[in-house]
Protein backbone atom coordinates (compact mmCIF):
# COMPACT_ATOMS: atom_id res chain seq x y z
CA UNK A 1 0.00 0.00 0.00
CA UNK A 2 1.36 3.39 -0.81
CA UNK A 3 0.90 6.63 0.93
CA UNK A 4 -2.56 8.65 -0.08
CA UNK A 5 -2.13 12.26 -0.57
CA UNK A 6 -4.75 15.04 -0.92
CA UNK A 7 -5.45 15.94 -4.19
CA UNK A 8 -5.82 18.94 -4.13
CA UNK A 9 -2.39 21.46 -3.76
CA UNK A 10 -2.61 24.01 -1.48
CA UNK A 11 -2.72 26.79 -4.39
CA UNK A 12 -6.01 25.00 -5.89
CA UNK A 13 -7.36 24.64 -2.31
CA UNK A 14 -6.82 28.41 -1.42
CA UNK A 15 -8.75 29.13 -4.88
CA UNK A 16 -11.56 27.34 -3.90
CA UNK A 17 -12.29 29.14 -0.89
CA UNK A 18 -11.61 32.51 -2.98
CA UNK A 19 -15.07 33.09 -3.24
CA UNK A 20 -15.82 33.42 0.79
CA UNK A 21 -12.33 35.59 0.87
CA UNK A 22 -13.73 37.83 -2.01
CA UNK A 23 -13.67 41.37 -1.62
CA UNK A 24 -17.07 41.89 -2.92
CA UNK A 25 -18.30 39.16 -0.59
CA UNK A 26 -17.55 41.10 2.28
CA UNK A 27 -19.14 44.59 0.75
CA UNK A 28 -22.36 43.24 -0.20
CA UNK A 29 -22.82 41.60 3.10
CA UNK A 30 -22.01 44.62 4.92
CA UNK A 31 -24.10 46.98 2.04
CA UNK A 32 -27.34 44.64 2.86
CA UNK A 33 -27.08 45.18 6.54
CA UNK A 34 -26.59 48.88 6.43
CA UNK A 35 -28.91 49.68 3.91
CA UNK A 36 -31.45 47.40 5.20
CA UNK A 37 -31.02 48.63 8.81
CA UNK A 38 -30.83 52.34 7.52
CA UNK A 39 -33.71 52.08 5.30
CA UNK A 40 -35.98 50.64 8.32
CA UNK A 41 -34.69 53.63 10.58
CA UNK A 42 -35.84 56.28 7.63
CA UNK A 43 -39.08 54.86 6.80
CA UNK A 44 -39.99 54.01 10.24
CA UNK A 45 -39.42 57.59 11.36
CA UNK A 46 -41.41 58.98 8.62
CA UNK A 47 -43.83 56.95 9.39
CA UNK A 48 -44.01 57.69 12.60
CA UNK A 49 -43.77 61.25 12.04
CA UNK A 50 -47.21 61.37 9.84
CA UNK A 51 -48.85 64.57 10.54
CA UNK A 52 -51.85 63.68 9.57
CA UNK A 53 -54.46 60.66 9.22
CA UNK A 54 -53.60 58.53 6.67
CA UNK A 55 -55.19 56.04 4.60
CA UNK A 56 -55.14 52.26 4.96
CA UNK A 57 -53.42 51.62 1.74
CA UNK A 58 -50.42 54.20 2.96
CA UNK A 59 -49.98 52.22 6.13
CA UNK A 60 -49.96 48.77 4.16
CA UNK A 61 -47.13 50.74 2.56
CA UNK A 62 -45.23 51.51 4.72
CA UNK A 63 -45.72 48.28 6.78
CA UNK A 64 -44.40 46.17 3.58
CA UNK A 65 -41.59 48.80 2.72
CA UNK A 66 -39.92 48.32 6.46
CA UNK A 67 -40.68 44.61 5.94
CA UNK A 68 -38.84 44.98 2.88
CA UNK A 69 -36.02 46.96 4.47
CA UNK A 70 -35.44 44.47 7.42
CA UNK A 71 -35.47 41.46 5.13
CA UNK A 72 -32.15 43.06 3.32
CA UNK A 73 -31.13 43.81 6.90
CA UNK A 74 -31.40 40.34 8.04
CA UNK A 75 -30.06 39.01 5.09
CA UNK A 76 -27.22 40.93 5.50
CA UNK A 77 -27.19 39.86 8.94
CA UNK A 78 -27.27 36.70 8.25
CA UNK A 79 -24.46 36.75 5.65
CA UNK A 80 -21.58 38.28 8.16
CA UNK A 81 -22.89 35.61 11.06
CA UNK A 82 -22.55 33.02 9.00
CA UNK A 83 -21.25 33.00 5.40
CA UNK A 84 -19.07 35.59 5.08
CA UNK A 85 -15.56 35.94 7.31
CA UNK A 86 -15.03 39.69 8.59
CA UNK A 87 -11.32 39.70 9.22
CA UNK A 88 -10.16 42.52 12.26
CA UNK A 89 -8.91 45.14 9.41
CA UNK A 90 -12.56 44.39 7.74
CA UNK A 91 -14.39 44.89 10.76
CA UNK A 92 -13.15 48.11 11.64
CA UNK A 93 -13.91 49.71 7.99
CA UNK A 94 -17.60 47.93 8.61
CA UNK A 95 -18.05 49.84 11.53
CA UNK A 96 -16.83 53.10 10.77
CA UNK A 97 -19.40 52.65 7.28
CA UNK A 98 -21.95 51.52 9.89
CA UNK A 99 -21.23 55.08 11.51
CA UNK A 100 -21.51 57.18 7.95
CA UNK A 101 -24.72 55.54 7.08
CA UNK A 102 -26.03 55.82 10.37
CA UNK A 103 -25.79 59.76 10.71
CA UNK A 104 -26.17 60.22 7.45
CA UNK A 105 -29.94 58.63 7.84
CA UNK A 106 -30.06 60.61 11.01
CA UNK A 107 -29.59 63.55 9.03
CA UNK A 108 -31.85 62.97 6.83
CA UNK A 109 -34.79 61.45 8.62
CA UNK A 110 -34.35 64.56 10.88
CA UNK A 111 -34.21 67.16 7.99
CA UNK A 112 -37.68 65.69 6.92
CA UNK A 113 -39.28 66.01 10.22
CA UNK A 114 -38.29 69.45 9.86
CA UNK A 115 -39.85 70.27 6.46
CA UNK A 116 -42.76 68.50 7.72
CA UNK A 117 -43.10 69.96 10.86
CA UNK A 118 -43.66 66.66 13.29
CA UNK A 119 -41.91 63.62 14.06
CA UNK A 120 -38.61 65.15 15.21
CA UNK A 121 -38.13 64.04 18.16
CA UNK A 122 -38.62 60.39 16.85
CA UNK A 123 -36.31 60.55 14.22
CA UNK A 124 -33.21 61.77 16.69
CA UNK A 125 -34.18 59.01 19.21
CA UNK A 126 -34.34 56.76 16.39
CA UNK A 127 -31.25 58.30 14.27
CA UNK A 128 -29.28 58.56 17.69
CA UNK A 129 -29.72 54.78 18.96
CA UNK A 130 -29.06 53.62 15.73
CA UNK A 131 -25.13 55.87 15.73
CA UNK A 132 -24.60 54.51 19.00
CA UNK A 133 -24.72 50.68 18.16
CA UNK A 134 -22.60 51.23 15.11
CA UNK A 135 -19.90 53.50 17.49
CA UNK A 136 -20.14 50.37 19.93
CA UNK A 137 -19.45 48.02 17.57
CA UNK A 138 -16.39 50.68 16.05
CA UNK A 139 -14.83 50.57 19.27
CA UNK A 140 -15.22 47.10 20.02
CA UNK A 141 -13.36 46.25 16.37
CA UNK A 142 -11.08 48.84 16.88
CA UNK A 143 -10.37 47.19 20.53
CA UNK A 144 -9.96 43.81 18.82
CA UNK A 145 -7.64 44.96 15.96
CA UNK A 146 -5.32 46.65 18.56
CA UNK A 147 -5.41 43.24 20.93
CA UNK A 148 -4.55 41.53 17.81
CA UNK A 149 -1.38 43.74 16.43
CA UNK A 150 0.09 43.75 20.08
CA UNK A 151 0.09 39.69 20.36
CA UNK A 152 1.56 40.29 17.15
CA UNK A 153 4.08 42.10 18.11
CA UNK A 154 4.98 39.91 20.89
CA UNK A 155 4.97 36.78 19.04
CA UNK A 156 7.03 38.21 16.58
CA UNK A 157 9.64 39.30 19.32
CA UNK A 158 9.36 36.00 20.70
CA UNK A 159 10.09 34.52 17.40
CA UNK A 160 12.81 36.62 16.33
CA UNK A 161 14.39 36.30 19.62
CA UNK B 1 6.69 31.22 12.43
CA UNK B 2 4.45 29.94 15.51
CA UNK B 3 0.75 28.70 14.46
CA UNK B 4 -0.46 31.28 16.84
CA UNK B 5 1.50 33.97 14.99
CA UNK B 6 -0.18 33.01 11.76
CA UNK B 7 -3.57 32.61 12.95
CA UNK B 8 -3.38 36.45 14.47
CA UNK B 9 -2.13 37.65 11.71
CA UNK B 10 -4.72 36.12 9.52
CA UNK B 11 -7.42 37.15 12.21
CA UNK B 12 -6.15 40.49 11.14
CA UNK B 13 -6.95 40.19 7.27
CA UNK B 14 -3.48 39.21 6.11
CA UNK B 15 -4.15 36.77 3.39
CA UNK B 16 -0.15 35.29 3.09
CA UNK B 17 -0.87 34.43 6.85
CA UNK B 18 -4.12 32.91 5.88
CA UNK B 19 -2.48 30.98 2.58
CA UNK B 20 0.17 29.84 4.69
CA UNK B 21 -1.92 28.56 7.60
CA UNK B 22 -3.77 26.06 5.01
CA UNK B 23 -0.47 24.89 3.53
CA UNK B 24 0.53 24.21 6.98
CA UNK B 25 -2.60 21.77 7.74
CA UNK B 26 -4.25 20.78 4.85
CA UNK B 27 -2.18 17.69 4.83
CA UNK B 28 -3.09 16.89 8.50
CA UNK B 29 -6.49 17.88 8.09
CA UNK B 30 -7.06 15.74 4.68
CA UNK B 31 -5.42 12.52 6.72
CA UNK B 32 -7.73 13.18 9.81
CA UNK B 33 -10.85 13.58 6.90
CA UNK B 34 -9.32 10.47 4.65
CA UNK B 35 -8.71 8.69 7.83
CA UNK B 36 -12.39 8.69 8.55
CA UNK B 37 -13.88 8.43 4.87
CA UNK B 38 -13.29 6.83 1.99
CA UNK B 39 -11.57 8.57 -0.91
CA UNK B 40 -14.05 9.96 -2.80
CA UNK B 41 -15.74 12.28 0.07
CA UNK B 42 -12.18 13.20 1.47
CA UNK B 43 -11.53 15.71 -0.52
CA UNK B 44 -15.32 17.47 -0.66
CA UNK B 45 -15.32 16.94 3.26
CA UNK B 46 -11.71 18.76 3.35
CA UNK B 47 -13.09 21.62 1.36
CA UNK B 48 -16.00 21.73 3.49
CA UNK B 49 -13.27 21.82 6.30
CA UNK B 50 -11.92 24.64 5.07
CA UNK B 51 -14.69 26.35 4.35
CA UNK B 52 -15.66 26.21 8.07
CA UNK B 53 -12.40 27.45 9.14
CA UNK B 54 -12.37 30.42 7.08
CA UNK B 55 -15.92 31.81 8.42
CA UNK B 56 -14.99 30.40 11.78
CA UNK B 57 -11.61 32.32 12.06
CA UNK B 58 -12.20 35.60 12.77
CA UNK B 59 -14.06 34.76 15.62
CA UNK B 60 -11.51 31.77 17.61
CA UNK B 61 -10.67 34.00 20.70
CA UNK B 62 -7.37 31.61 21.41
CA UNK B 63 -5.06 31.89 18.42
CA UNK B 64 -3.22 29.80 20.42
CA UNK B 65 -5.84 26.64 20.39
CA UNK B 66 -5.83 26.68 16.88
CA UNK B 67 -5.36 22.63 16.32
CA UNK B 68 -7.99 21.53 18.45
CA UNK B 69 -10.26 23.80 17.01
CA UNK B 70 -9.15 23.06 13.31
CA UNK B 71 -10.11 19.32 14.51
CA UNK B 72 -13.13 20.24 16.01
CA UNK B 73 -14.43 21.48 13.02
CA UNK B 74 -13.29 18.65 10.75
CA UNK B 75 -14.91 16.63 13.34
CA UNK B 76 -17.80 18.16 13.07
CA UNK B 77 -17.69 17.74 9.49
CA UNK B 78 -16.87 13.92 9.58
CA UNK B 79 -19.44 13.37 11.40
CA UNK B 80 -22.21 14.71 9.73
CA UNK B 81 -21.19 12.24 7.00
CA UNK B 82 -21.01 9.21 9.94
CA UNK B 83 -24.22 9.69 11.71
CA UNK B 84 -25.74 6.72 11.21
CA UNK B 85 -22.58 4.52 12.23
CA UNK B 86 -21.77 6.66 15.58
CA UNK B 87 -25.73 5.91 16.25
CA UNK B 88 -25.15 2.65 15.69
CA UNK B 89 -21.59 2.13 17.51
CA UNK B 90 -23.06 4.13 20.56
CA UNK B 91 -26.04 2.07 20.88
CA UNK B 92 -23.86 -1.28 20.93
CA UNK B 93 -21.48 -0.88 23.47
CA UNK B 94 -21.12 2.90 25.45
CA UNK B 95 -17.85 3.78 26.80
CA UNK B 96 -16.56 1.63 29.49
CA UNK B 97 -14.47 3.98 32.18
CA UNK B 98 -10.84 2.51 32.60
CA UNK B 99 -10.93 2.01 36.24
CA UNK B 100 -13.59 -0.51 35.54
CA UNK B 101 -11.27 -2.28 33.28
CA UNK B 102 -7.60 -2.92 34.93
CA UNK B 103 -7.00 -6.63 33.02
CA UNK B 104 -6.84 -4.32 29.80
CA UNK B 105 -3.60 -2.43 31.32
CA UNK B 106 -1.12 -4.98 30.25
CA UNK B 107 -1.57 -5.71 27.14
CA UNK B 108 -2.35 -1.88 26.63
CA UNK B 109 1.20 -1.41 27.03
CA UNK B 110 2.57 -4.18 24.74
CA UNK B 111 0.09 -3.11 22.24
CA UNK B 112 1.26 0.63 22.63
CA UNK B 113 4.52 -0.21 21.86
CA UNK B 114 4.06 -2.22 18.91
CA UNK B 115 1.63 0.63 17.15
CA UNK B 116 4.08 3.46 18.28
CA UNK B 117 6.77 1.32 16.12
CA UNK B 118 4.15 0.91 13.42
CA UNK B 119 3.21 4.79 13.69
CA UNK B 120 4.52 6.07 10.25
CA UNK B 121 4.50 2.85 8.13
CA UNK B 122 1.20 1.89 5.57
CA UNK B 123 0.25 -0.71 7.44
CA UNK B 124 -1.37 1.15 10.40
CA UNK B 125 -3.29 3.09 7.99
CA UNK B 126 -4.63 -0.21 6.55
CA UNK B 127 -5.33 -1.50 9.94
CA UNK B 128 -7.12 1.54 11.12
CA UNK B 129 -9.69 1.48 8.74
CA UNK B 130 -11.02 -1.51 9.65
CA UNK B 131 -11.27 -0.04 13.75
CA UNK B 132 -15.16 1.37 14.97
CA UNK B 133 -15.44 4.81 14.04
CA UNK B 134 -15.37 6.07 17.45
CA UNK B 135 -11.55 3.97 18.50
CA UNK B 136 -10.58 4.90 15.14
CA UNK B 137 -10.89 8.72 15.93
CA UNK B 138 -9.56 8.95 19.08
CA UNK B 139 -6.45 6.74 17.36
CA UNK B 140 -5.81 8.88 14.18
CA UNK B 141 -6.02 12.25 16.14
CA UNK B 142 -3.58 10.58 19.17
CA UNK B 143 -0.89 8.96 17.20
CA UNK B 144 -1.48 10.15 13.53
CA UNK B 145 -2.21 14.09 14.18
CA UNK B 146 0.05 14.26 17.64
CA UNK B 147 -3.04 15.50 20.03
CA UNK B 148 -2.63 15.15 23.93
CA UNK B 149 -5.46 13.58 25.61
CA UNK B 150 -7.11 16.76 26.84
CA UNK B 151 -6.89 17.90 23.22
CA UNK B 152 -8.66 15.22 21.90
CA UNK B 153 -11.26 15.09 24.57
CA UNK B 154 -12.15 18.73 23.87
CA UNK B 155 -12.02 18.19 20.18
CA UNK B 156 -14.77 14.94 20.58
CA UNK B 157 -16.54 16.17 23.64
CA UNK B 158 -15.91 14.13 25.41
CA UNK B 159 -14.04 13.76 29.18
CA UNK B 160 -10.61 12.79 29.26
CA UNK B 161 -10.77 9.70 30.65
CA UNK B 162 -13.19 8.33 28.14
CA UNK B 163 -10.68 9.05 25.81
CA UNK B 164 -8.21 6.95 27.47
CA UNK B 165 -10.72 4.35 27.79
CA UNK B 166 -11.43 4.33 24.15
CA UNK B 167 -7.25 4.75 23.48
CA UNK B 168 -7.04 1.38 25.36
CA UNK B 169 -10.11 -0.32 23.57
CA UNK B 170 -8.35 0.93 19.82
CA UNK B 171 -4.72 -0.31 20.76
CA UNK B 172 -6.79 -3.99 21.99
CA UNK B 173 -8.83 -3.88 18.84
CA UNK B 174 -5.44 -3.18 16.59
CA UNK B 175 -3.66 -6.00 19.25
CA UNK B 176 -6.16 -8.14 17.58
CA UNK B 177 -5.84 -7.16 13.89
CA UNK B 178 -1.99 -7.27 14.44
CA UNK B 179 -1.67 -11.30 15.55
CA UNK B 180 -4.00 -12.02 12.81
CA UNK B 181 -1.50 -10.34 10.25
CA UNK B 182 1.21 -12.48 12.31
CA UNK B 183 3.13 -9.22 13.96
CA UNK B 184 4.23 -10.49 17.74
CA UNK B 185 4.96 -7.58 20.27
Amino acid sequence: MTEEEPRLSARELIDRLEPALAARTRVRAVAALVAGVSGTLFVTALWAGEPGPLPVRTHLAFGLFIVFCLAWACYGGWLLARRVPLFATDRVVAGWIGVTASVVTTVATAVAAVQRGAGLGTALALGGLLTAVALALTVRAHARRAALLRRVRELSGRDGA
Amino acid sequence: MTDELLVARAQLGERAALAELVERWRTPVWTYVRRMLDAERADDVTQEVWLAVIRGLPGLREPGRFAPWLFTIARRSVTDRLRGQYAAEEARSPDVSPSADPAGSTADSAVESAVESLVDRAELVALVAGLPVREREILVLFYLEDLSVEDCAQICGIPAGTVKSRLSRARRLLRAHLEEKGYRP
